[in-house]
């Protein structure tokens, strides 16, 4: 698989998905030196929102990553709800769609956490450093720990 | 070319940098590359981690093959 983050990124702006780029792929975005194999977004876990999110992957072969037999994504306006996170693998790469993140909150907090960022001619929110580095700190597992140191280091010399 | 720990502990002493940056200094991070990064726009920082990704897919494939 030839990942392609960029474009899975184009995808869901494209379709109007309503979302933030969060965890290690955000750490990218602000300088972070390490290189992420996923791409994790928080979004709107309403049934349109959902539903958006599939069509924009729709020619992708989207699947559950972490179910035994890799089930194809088939959202519909009845099962939506079912779902808190969904952690999908696609022909393009990884994405994990979460519903909260820890440190910071529901989509709704996470939406006022994050700021808007222009790539070529396209816009899409990340959350804010400061939130970021919360998120992390929650988190708190190796890879968090040196996220976090630097994020840290990344704040301060912005500042400089 | 990255500067070496100890190259990167005395730019930290000369200028004065802050707890923080001293932190990931002695963590082992790679701070100048952290400070030409934040001088990078947001596009061009994902443009530079499909490559680094990419290569290290093919690595990975290669290991297998």
């Amino acid at each position: 698989m030839k990942s392609n983050f960029f474009n899975l990124l184009e995808r869901l702006v494209r379709a109007d998905v309503d979302f933030v780029i969060v965890g290690g792929f955000a750490g990218v975005v602000y300088g972070c030196t390490y290189v992420t194999q996923d791409i994790d977004i928080c979004c709107d876990f309403s049934t349109d929102n959902l539903l958006l999110l599939q069509k924009a992957l729709s020619d992708l072969h989207a699947v559950h990553r972490q179910t035994p037999k890799r089930k194809k994504l088939e959202l519909t306006r009845a099962n939506c709800r079912e779902y808190k996170n969904l952690y999908l693998d696609t022909d393009i790469g990884q994405l994990d769609c979460l519903s909260f993140i820890d440190g910071v909150g529901d989509y709704r907090k996470v939406k006022e956490g994050s700021r808007i960022i222009e790539i070529e001619d396209m816009r899409m929110r990340v959350l804010n450093l400061d939130e970021l580095i919360e998120s992390k700190k929650a988190m708190n597992r190796p890879r968090d720990k040196e996220a976090v140191l630097q994020l840290e280091a990344i704040k301060k010399l912005k500042k400089q | 070319m990255a500067a070496t720990r100890k190259q990167q502990g005395k730019t930290m002493e000369t200028s004065g940098q802050a707890d923080e940056v001293r932190a990931a200094i002695d963590y082992g991070i790679d701070i100048e590359m952290l400070i030409d990064n934040i001088k990078r726009d947001p596009g061009e920082l994902i443009r530079r981690h499909q490559t680094a990704l990419n290569t290290a897919e093919k690595l990975r494939e290669a290991k297998y093959k």
